[in-house]
């Protein structure tokens, strides 16, 4: 029954905030966002658990943990700023039982035993988070809401095709069975690679990830941050389970490959971004990149994957969130409209600027220990060259990513008048101290992993 | 004996052709809530031509004026090598297979395209680009129906593919049979023009056929049409007695059966005809452009005809 | 005789996309969805009483409520109010393009499935494929929303008439499917209702 408990507890939000106790909402979301929380936490200190619906190991319990941290952040955060919100497109209370769902959805795709039911959550998920990204009634939103839930829902197609498959050649979805079984055979081989391609979609992975700039930039911010923390690392679980069932050299030089070209593609990109939500979209799509690449890697890559995710998914919510300040105070998007960032907003360019620093990879923070496992996996693995080619690219995005920010955040000096913070800002604050922090848990982390890295 | 029957069939398509088209008209007239004309009413029209009298434009060539015997005799030689009343070669059957077949009817088009543009008339002229146009886009299709017939019968012979279809259950109710007529029944269409591709209305701007015998008068008109008549009559017995329904028709030398299926194909063709006479009431006339997306449409069944064959692997 | 009318059905589906590629007016795509629905249900239905396999009649029979009767209905209805969502005024690519590619894409699953999928299974598995290809190239081809929903849709389809040939997922599993795709329909009906068609270049979704 614990097992249940996170997703309950925000089912009920749900509920709640849309039916019995409409008027209010915003407590109601606190409150169960809160217990899922405590539920995810007190869920570290359980045992592992598995039967024919749930597969809870180490790894499910860290994502869920990691869910329920931006969750929580996530929906204090947005009682605020979707008040502020003026001409929207949903009401706060339908707001509130939407973001419950979505998050109940992916609180089950994480602990559920089937790849198949994984693969519906992961699409519950499309379909209540697509009304999130058009909240700013206008027609861009609506294009970009558009946008995400076409190319998403195609892309997971492919990877029903590929749960197809997997089940016909292995008669069972369980990942509990297929760990123990281990399968082999080219059309397991058929399937696996087609779900890359099809949860890669989602998670950002490069041929299909033209939906997220769009929809990451154009969403409000709380929803971008919890968009890019935590929806595209749930799409990225599934293929840690593939990856865990089923190694196969052919299939790890694919997903190396996806990974590679996801990093190069969006580090190049970001170059050019003139739009600073677009610009951290970017990011996102570079770091789940990497974490491809880790996953492919196996063994300490995957370690270094999991760190990069734990971490990026704090760090760039808190992002999101101070970008979302950011744009309610100048109303605007472009980068070079906005200067002198640390004289009017002093809290929210520091740690938009440390943020920035800890989603890039900048040497003290956890994400830099995470890229750092899986280059020097990579080195080990493909050589010299892939290696290097590959820290290139992630040194193109830093550079790219922190001279806008710095940009931002340092030039124009013309006597700014200061702008009263709310204490809200305290959350993304938070959100990114913890990913810096987060540093000083990764030996216990390790212990904790052992069994899924070999 | 074959010699006669040869004579019996050209009459058959002779005499018959305009009144194919009487009834084709006065259905769609009846259809319409309206009265129409009589169902003799083509033979009138042509007893009228054949007595006016002759006139050419003065810009116009001799070839313009030889034209229409030219093609008159060559839609009648078709009637002679096409199983209309007969599933067995007659005494010209050997003469062509399907393609040779297609290349008369191309040979007659061409020149009735090279008279209109010969006649110097701008209608005319519009109406032979047209006309050619179109002919560029459904000739493919038509090849790749005689290659797929040719792949399930191993032949180009009409007689032949009439017998195959005739004898073998599992040809006649295959899909690859099935997508060869219906793109047969698109190209049909298109080459008797009849609705979605053109109207008959004189003032329509859309027409294409009946621009290019504009110029024509007299006698010479009365051939032009008078083909053409003869022409949909072979294409409609083309498409029921091979392509979809090659039932009845007489594959042994027998008078009797023979005369009896003379009639039984005329029924075949008067319900042809009423389908026909639905499509032109139901459906309205494609833009001229639009007509190219109905072609591609055409082409689209042929080509997947062969990838049924392909994929069901009913010829292995 | 199964594998017959497997094959017939998988064709009608195919030449009812392409139909699909060559019409202009939503509604009438809308309608061409409902019956590809309705055969795929019926077939589904009918096989589920043959082999007496009751995971499949109730799967069959959600497929004809969901798909064949209540999504085109209700696109249908959001079409109603918005008549000039009716008509698509352009379309990417020309129609007779699309509709030859559309032909194409059979003949290329079919070769995919010849030389990638020869140990899959037979070479039926090209229909499905080819659907799916198509409904994807549907997406691809059109700017109006309802079009794009209807290429998604027919991916859909053709999920199942691929169920069909390898072993379908576990019934818990297709539910979840149906319920999803609904899920999809519906939100997707609300964005589409409003969704601008003739969206100018922005810079918001650039680059």
């Amino acid at each position: 029954m614990i097992y249940y408990l996170p997703g309950l507890f925000s089912m009920l939000g749900a509920l709640f905030s849309f039916a019995l106790l409409r008027k209010k909402e915003r407590l109601v979301s606190v409150i169960s966002s809160l217990l899922s929380l405590i539920s995810a936490i007190y869920l570290m200190f359980c045992s592992n658990f598995s039967n024919n619906l749930l597969y809870v190991d180490n790894l499910s319990k860290i994502f869920t943990l990691m869910i329920a941290i931006v969750y929580v952040g996530v929906v204090v955060f947005s009682i605020e700023y979707i008040t502020n919100l003026k001409d929207k497109f949903l009401k706060v209370y339908q707001y509130f039982s939407l973001l419950h769902i979505f998050s109940a959805a992916l609180f089950f795709s994480v602990t559920l035993n089937n790849l198949g039911l994984i693969w519906v959550c992961i699409e519950a998920t499309t379909f209540s988070s697509a009304l999130l990204v058009a909240v700013e009634n206008d027609s861009i939103a609506q294009e970009a809401a558009w946008r995400y839930i076409i190319i998403v829902s195609v892309g997971l197609v492919i990877s029903l095709i590929s749960t197809l498959f997997l089940y016909a050649y292995a008669n069972t979805l369980s990942i509990n069975a297929l760990i123990k079984e281990k399968p082999t055979g080219s059309m397991f081989l058929l399937g696996a690679l087609l779900s890359i391609v099809g949860y890669g979609t989602k998670a950002g992975v490069f041929p299909m990830n033209t939906w997220l700039p769009d929809t990451h930039g154009k969403a409000p911010a709380p929803v971008s941050a919890i968009f890019s923390a935590i929806l595209l690392p749930v799409s990225l679980y599934p293929i840690i389970r593939i990856f865990q069932i089923y190694q196969n050299p052919k299939l790890e030089f694919f997903a190396f490959s996806l990974g590679f070209l996801t990093v190069a593609s969006a580090s190049l990109i970001a170059g050019s971004q003139k739009l600073y939500k677009r610009l951290f979209a970017y990011s996102s799509i570079e770091n789940m990149g990497m974490a491809l690449v880790g996953i492919s890697l196996g063994s300490w890559g995957l370690f270094g994957a999991i760190i990069l995710i734990f971490a990026h998914a704090l760090a760039k919510s808190g992002v999101f969130m101070i970008t979302g300040n950011i744009l309610h105070h100048f109303k605007t998007k472009k980068i070079e409209d906005i200067k002198g960032l640390y004289k009017t907003m002093p809290k929210s360019a520091l740690f938009l600027l440390f943020g920035s620093l800890a989603v890039t990879g900048a040497p003290p923070s956890a994400t830099f220990f995470g890229e750092l496992l899986i280059l020097s996996k990579t080195i080990q693995t493909y050589g010299y060259i892939a290696g290097f080619c590959l820290i290139f690219f992630v040194g193109m995005g830093f550079l790219f990513i922190n001279l806008k920010v710095i940009d931002m955040v340092f030039s124009g000096i013309s006597a700014p008048k200061k702008i009263i913070e709310s204490n809200f800002v305290y959350i993304p604050i938070l959100n990114i101290a913890f990913s810096v922090l987060f540093l000083v848990a990764i030996p216990f982390l390790y212990e904790f992993l052992k069994g899924i890295i070999q | 004996m074959l010699f006669l029957l040869s004579l019996v069939q050209f009459l058959y398509v002779l005499v018959l052709s305009p009144l194919a088209i009487g009834i084709l008209k006065r259905i769609e007239e009846r259809l319409e809530s309206r009265h129409g004309p009589s169902i003799f009413q083509e033979y009138f029209n042509l007893y009228k031509y054949f007595k006016k009298q002759s006139i050419y434009p003065q810009t116009a060539s001799a070839f313009f004026s030889y034209v229409p015997y030219i093609v008159f005799a060559l839609i009648s030689f078709l009637t002679l090598v096409l199983p209309i009343i007969t599933a067995f070669p007659l005494i010209f059957g050997p003469v062509v297979d399907f393609v040779g077949g297609g290349l008369v009817f191309g040979a007659a088009s061409t020149l009735s395209k090279l008279a209109a543009i010969d006649s110097r008339n701008n209608y005319s002229i519009l109406g032979a680009s047209r006309a050619s146009s179109i002919g560029i886009f459904t000739e493919p299709i038509i090849l790749l129906i005689f290659i797929m017939f040719g792949v399930i019968s191993g032949t180009n012979n009409p007689y032949i593919i009439n017998n195959v279809l005739q004898t073998s259950h599992h040809w006649y109710y295959s899909l690859v049979h099935l997508f060869i007529a219906l793109a047969f029944f698109f190209v049909l269409i298109i080459e008797t023009s009849q609705l979605p591709i053109e109207s008959e209305t004189p003032n329509e701007l859309g027409s294409i056929d009946s621009l290019m015998s504009l110029e024509y008068s007299g006698r010479e008109l009365a051939l032009m049409k008078w083909a053409s008549y003869m022409k949909s009559f072979l294409l409609m017995n083309v498409f029921l007695n091979v392509y979809t329904f090659p039932f009845f028709v007489p594959m042994q030398y027998n008078p009797l059966s023979i005369a009896i299926y003379m009639f039984v194909n005329f029924l075949k063709i008067c319900g042809l005809l009423i389908i026909l006479a639905f499509i032109n009431a139901t459906i309205s006339k494609y833009r001229l452009f639009k007509i190219f997306d109905y072609i591609a449409v055409a082409f689209s069944f042929a080509l997947v005809a062969f990838v049924v064959f392909y994929t069901t692997n009913i010829g292995r | 005789m199964e594998k017959e009318i497997f094959i017939l059905v998988g064709f009608l589906e195919i030449v009812m996309a392409i139909f699909m590629q060559w019409q202009v007016y939503v509604a009438s795509n809308i309608t061409t969805f409902k019956y590809q629905s309705w055969i795929l249900g019926i077939f589904l239905l009918a096989f589920g009483f043959i082999d007496k396999d009751v995971p499949m009649v109730i799967l069959a029979l959600l497929t004809i409520i969901t798909r064949a009767i209540f999504i085109p209905k209700y696109l249908l209805n959001t079409i109603n109010k918005y008549l000039f969502r009716a008509r698509e005024n352009k379309h990417r690519i020309s129609t007779s393009l699309s509709v030859l590619v559309s032909v194409l894409l059979a003949i290329f699953s079919y070769i995919l499935s010849i030389v990638i999928l020869s140990n899959v299974g037979s070479s039926l598995i090209s229909i499905p494929l080819t659907l799916m290809l198509q409904g994807a190239f549907l997406i691809v081809s059109r700017s109006n929303a309802y079009a794009q929903m209807i290429g998604y849709l027919v991916m859909e389809n053709a999920m199942f008439l691929m169920g069909f040939i390898f072993t379908s997922l576990p019934f818990i599993v297709e539910a979840g499917v149906i319920m999803d795709i609904l899920g999809i329909v519906m939100i997707g009906g609300i964005l589409m209702k409003i969704r601008d068609e003739d969206i100018k270049q922005e810079e918001e979704l650039l680059g």
